[in-house]
């Protein structure tokens, strides 16, 4: 019994009538690293609000170091040892590395007067605890991602923490980070703290955790060891969907080119880019952070255009030197970071949907047509099944693979000749992602020429049918899929 | 039963036939007068006129404007009170271009629109003011140039460059003293400053031009805070009976100055007989008066109105007092 | 590009390049010279003194502004707050003869209890500041005119004497002309030495700043945010109605309309010297550099020599370039590659 440092048996929770947790019960070993899974809205936010507390549980009971609790206060719970690193972190943009490292233990010892070489000397300590090694009085907001989690890990380190709850902590983090953040991860391990790690990428889990438990609709659905886990029972817990491994076959006889690039440069972003985009293909592009897989991607619609090369239309050179130009010569992009590049988030999933149509929309003095603007966005949140109530309701109301959709049906609404995608399922769950991939393939199936940018390996190999690698802003080689696995891939892309 | 309805109606409309027509003679005006800022001493003095008048004659003449010297909030306030179905409106406009189109719509409205130290109004029947800008600002100088002895580098201040009567005062000083005093010179290189009608800059402006231009000996003052403003810049330089201001000035708020002498002179017209002047000049237009050169407003010191020299609408009167350290105890506001 | 040897001092001098505070200060040096060339008036004994007089009102405003700022929010508000507290301490205390700390401390009272409306407002409703203050200017400024009819006003002999008196003349042997260091600047190196105080050396301060770079962090970290906030405003109405007291002092006359429009040449200051309209960040050093610019400029345009008519297009194209300088280095800031958090997706 005491092995666990943490146990919660039946807990409920319900806000107004909506159940969040219909009496879940879980246990974390001392010093294990366990995984919890979910898609969104399955009440592991909630679980970790009630753990931490923030919230007070309807039903149920905690045990955690042997102590049971009907309610845990948040003093109770950080006494206990439990911290939680929140997915946006919580650190202090605007003060130093020192300050927000040594800023909590401040406020919990009292007092009205800073403590200035108390906070360094806190800090230090706190970095010396996860490795960070960055300058303590540089200001948290010029500090890579990466650097202000280890930032939040060792905070959470400093109140004496027994078990660390982590948010989806790798969501935003390159594959080289993510490494780093599991070998502390590792570390904290070895140094008999307990880790909550909740994630939904298969792969993580399979990495890093010993158990994992599994939540669907505030019920846990299974609990035990990674060993006995693989993709497809994965994928079936979260969403209790079967889904078949699927591979993407290009039809038989290949179309005529659509986009073509001769010799296409950007200086500082890739080199001599000479690529051939077919009529009916998925072809993917990838490569590692920084190899010039996105800003290809941007030159292509006009984002950021290329300073020299050529783009061919249908055999046809044409200029694309601005997003206007690629639109209207039916080039698309649904771009990387869909919050700030692709979406008004405070505006309707409606006009969302219609942004990229005013033209066609609108009446010949400019007066939109507001009756037609709803029909067509209802026809396309239905086609792409996006779970909304209301489509007047701001984009920001849906989860992140709704969101991709939307982006997605603004762009289809056009007429299109290439569709280029670019990190087209990053942060989505596992359902949606494969809602996304079965309308692309649909796409290209309707004979639409599409681009994947990814650096999802499996993604690539299960969404395309030929796959270029680029290597510091050059392609460096190109593999057909279905004579291809993920393990050549992915030696293509990272070798020197 | 319709037969006394019809009845009913024609006794009616007979009575509201007689009752127009008797009070046409003595009909009683609702008149409303806009200060540039009600707030200000200036024109908390011209309301008491208004009212005065009001209780005086019987019209329902009423003082409003904004709660500080601003053009947009006063053409608010005009707005406001064109729709309140008045009949004639009297303003003292901030920013004369800025009134134009407000000012067109009451007059299309057959509002009377009566404006004072506002000549360059178009839209308006008449501009009444206290008197002729240029022989105002004339007046100013003589009294500077009698505490300057006549000779020296003196400037010009205003609240803003696009203040329309304080410029004409100033042009009309500096016209004076190109005329009569040949041994004062206009400060070529400032010629006319902007106090922003606040006497914290005016007091700054002054410190900054005898800094700068050691030989300035004296300022006129047009807008009612440049004299104790500037004032206050002399005694603390310690230029007192060295340099010179005269110009328009509140009593209240010169009183130490003018007693002490660092304030030679402020001059003003009455502003609460400018008030009932224009409320008196509002009566006969509406009245269908004839507006002809000497006309008498029945107000001290608009006896005798004249019209400007080419002018078919601005009105002037002769109504400018100055005040020195003897008599300004006889003024109270 | 960084060349050899040392990295750390390179990165230190870009660092302090990513702050305004250099950039507004040769600005200000710039405009100094200038003058100096221009008049041969700037750095006599006389003008100095002129400069800090005109400086100290809005320096005060300035400091509580920034508090607001640096939380992040806005006050537009103190202008209409030291205009009721000035009004009320003059027309209330006329009779009164004592010492003038009585005048001052009611100004400061009165300031506090409208700054605490504000807070009050701010802090539990969560009402967006910008609403609020503009809301209360409106409530104050009508009390003021309204309610108390206010007009201009003699203040008190207390007050009277405090503009009267002097630390010291600047007296300059050329020109001839003196000019006297208000006693009331004492009172604005006092604030600026407790406001470094509170900010830098005390929780709340750091409370102010971390509420500002991110509330909701603030709060899990464990600040409370009503009573910080509550605080904040508290402390920038209680500065408003004593720089109320001491305006009226210094103009020897109680002018209720003197001091609108000077809520925007202080956020203008603010933001000139480094504070961000979005929260968070501000030093005073900054933004009394930034006020100083302002002080400066407005108080020096003859002397420079620029003619009326170009004085107003002249100003406004500082403020622009300046807080175009201020918004440009922020956005360079957050586009550095390092600081973009790069999605860059999982395997």
């Amino acid at each position: 019994m005491t092995e666990n440092i943490l146990e919660a048996r039946d807990v409920r929770k319900s806000f107004g009538g909506v159940k969040a947790l219909k009496g879940v019960s879980m246990s974390i070993r001392k010093g294990e690293i366990h995984c919890l899974a979910g898609e969104n809205g399955c009440g592991k936010s909630t679980l970790i609000k009630i753990v931490s507390g923030f919230y007070e549980p309807d039903a149920g009971e905690i045990t955690i170091n042997g102590t049971t609790y009907d309610r845990i206060t948040t003093a109770q719970a950080i006494r206990e040892g439990v911290q939680v690193i929140y997915q946006d972190l919580s650190v202090f943009p605007n003060l130093t590395v020192m300050e927000n490292l040594a800023i909590n233990h401040q406020l919990m010892a009292g007092g009205t007067l800073v403590n200035w070489s108390g906070i360094r000397r806190t800090a230090e300590a706190a970095a010396a605890l996860t490795g960070l090694s960055v300058d303590m009085t540089e200001l948290v907001e010029n500090l890579s991602l990466a650097d202000k989690q280890l930032i939040a890990i060792s905070r959470a380190l400093l109140s004496n923490a027994k078990l660390i709850i982590m948010d989806e902590p790798t969501t935003a983090l390159a594959k080289k980070e993510v490494s780093r953040l599991f070998g502390i991860i590792k570390r904290l391990q070895a140094a008999g703290i307990s880790i909550l790690f909740v994630s939904h990428k298969l792969d993580e889990v399979f990495e890093i955790s010993e158990r994992f438990t599994i939540f669907r609709s505030g019920e846990n659905v299974v609990t035990g060891d990674t060993g006995g886990l693989d993709d497809r029972k994965f994928a079936y817990y979260m969403t209790g969907r079967e889904f078949a491994e699927e591979r993407f076959a290009a039809g038989a006889v290949p179309g005529e080119p659509v986009l073509e690039t001769r010799a296409l440069t950007l200086e500082n972003g890739f080199y001599d880019v000479s690529l051939t985009l077919r009529k009916g293909e998925i072809l993917g592009i990838t490569g590692l952070l920084g190899s010039g897989r996105s800003e290809l991607a941007k030159a292509l619609v006009g984002y950021v255009p290329a300073d020299s090369g050529q783009i061919l239309l249908n055999g046809l050179p044409v200029r694309i030197a601005s997003v206007v130009d690629a639109v209207r010569h039916g080039v698309a992009c649904v771009p990387e970071d869909r919050l700030t590049e692709g979406l008004f988030l405070i505006q309707s999933i409606l006009d969302n949907i219609a942004v990229s149509r005013w033209d066609a929309l609108s009446n010949r003095f400019g007066v939109i047509r507001r009756r037609e603007v709803e029909r067509e966005a209802a026809a396309w949140i239905r086609s792409l099944s996006v779970a909304t109530r209301d489509p007047l309701l701001p984009v920001q109301t849906l989860s992140g693979g709704n969101q991709q959709k939307v982006v997605l049906a603004r762009w289809l609404a056009n007429d299109l000749k290439a569709l280029i995608l670019n990190g087209p399922t990053v942060g989505v769950d596992i359902g949606a992602k494969y809602d996304i991939h079965r309308i692309i393939r649909g796409l290209a199936g309707r004979g639409l020429a599409v681009l994947v940018i990814s650096d999802d390996l499996p993604e690539v190999m299960s969404l395309c049918n030929r796959v270029l690698v680029m290597r510091s802003g050059r392609l460096a080689g190109e593999l057909a899929v279905k004579d291809s696995t993920t393990e050549e891939l992915a030696e293509l892309s990272m070798r020197e | 039963m319709r037969k006394l309805l019809a009845s009913f109606v024609a006794t009616v409309l007979l009575a509201a036939a007689v009752a127009l027509s008797a009070g046409a003679g003595e009909k009683k005006y609702k008149i409303a007068v806009v200060p540039k800022d009600s707030t200000n001493a200036w024109f908390v003095h011209m309301e008491k006129g208004v009212r005065k008048y009001a209780n005086d004659t019987g019209h329902n003449a009423f003082q409003k404007g904004p709660a500080k010297t601003d053009a947009a909030q006063q053409v608010q306030v005009i707005q406001d009170l064109i729709s309140q179905d008045i009949d004639a409106l009297c303003v003292v406009p901030v920013d004369p271009a800025a009134l134009e189109p407000v000012l067109a719509e009451a007059m299309e409205k057959k509002i009377v629109v009566i404006c004072h130290e506002g000549s360059p109004v178009e839209n308006c029947d008449y501009d009444l003011e206290a008197f002729n800008n240029a022989d105002y600002g004339a007046f100013i100088m003589d009294n500077l140039a009698k505490a300057m002895g006549e000779k020296g580098v003196y400037t010009t201040m205003v609240a803003h460059v696009t203040n329309a009567s304080h410029n004409e005062w100033a042009d009309g000083a500096v016209a004076r003293a190109k005329a009569a005093y040949p041994n004062l010179t206009l400060l070529a290189a400032e010629p006319r400053v902007e106090s922003e009608d606040n006497s914290e800059r005016s007091y700054e402006k002054a410190k900054e031009l005898f800094k700068k231009y050691p030989e300035l000996k004296g300022i006129v003052g047009t807008s009612s805070k440049d004299a104790p403003g500037v004032a206050r810049a002399i005694e603390e330089l310690g230029l007192k009976d060295k340099v010179f201001v005269s110009g328009t000035g509140m009593p209240n708020e010169s009183r130490r100055f003018v007693k002490d002498g660092t304030l030679s002179y402020i001059t003003l017209w009455d502003s609460s007989l400018a008030g009932a002047a224009m409320c008196a000049l509002a009566v006969d237009v509406l009245n269908g008066v004839k507006i002809v050169d000497g006309l008498d407003l029945g107000v001290e010191g608009y006896h005798k109105l004249m019209f400007a020299p080419g002018s078919d609408k601005v009105l002037l009167g002769s109504g400018w007092i100055v005040i020195d350290a003897k008599t300004i105890d006889d003024y109270d506001f | 590009m960084p060349g050899p040897g040392n990295l750390e001092e390179p990165m230190r001098f870009k660092r302090h390049l990513r702050r305004s505070e250099p950039y507004i200060f040769a600005a200000l040096l710039l405009l100094c010279l200038a003058v100096e060339l221009r008049s041969g008036q700037f750095f006599t004994g006389n003008n100095i003194v002129d400069l800090a007089r005109s400086l100290t009102v809005p320096a005060i405003f300035c400091i509580g502004e920034m508090l607001v700022l640096i939380s992040g929010g806005v006050d537009v508000s103190f202008p209409a707050i030291a205009s009721l507290s000035m009004y009320v301490v003059s027309r209330y205390l006329d009779d009164y003869q004592g010492t003038v700390a009585l005048n001052l401390f009611v100004g400061a009272v009165l300031g506090l209890v409208m700054g605490g409306l504000n807070g009050f407002l701010v802090a539990r409703f969560r009402f967006p500041a910008m609403l609020v203050t503009l809301g209360t200017t409106s409530v104050f400024s009508g009390i003021l005119f309204g309610a108390l009819g206010a007009r201009e006003y003699p203040v008190p002999p207390p007050m009277y004497d405090l503009g009267k008196a002097k630390l010291f003349s600047a007296h300059n042997p050329v020109s001839g002309l003196s000019s006297d260091m208000p006693v009331s600047i004492l009172l604005l190196a006092l604030l600026l030495a407790a406001t470094w105080f509170l900010l830098n050396r005390t929780l709340t301060g750091r409370g102010i700043y971390a509420i500002g770079g991110d509330p909701v962090a603030a709060e899990r970290a464990g600040f409370n945010l009503f009573r910080i906030q509550m605080f904040i405003y508290c402390f920038s109405g209680a500065l408003a109605g004593l720089t109320g007291v001491i305006r009226g002092s210094m103009m020897l006359n109680c002018h209720p309309t003197n001091l609108n429009g000077m809520e925007m040449t202080c956020i203008a200051a603010c933001v000139l010297g480094g504070a961000s309209i979005t929260g968070g960040k501000g030093t005073l050093f900054g933004v009394m550099l930034g006020i100083t610019l302002m002080t400066v400029m407005a108080n020096s345009l003859i002397l420079i020599g620029v003619p009326t008519y170009w004085q107003r297009v002249f100003t406004g194209a500082i403020i622009l370039v300046g807080t175009g300088v201020s918004a440009y280095q922020a956005l360079r800031g957050r586009r550095k590659p390092g600081a973009v958090a790069r999605r860059a997706g999982h395997a």
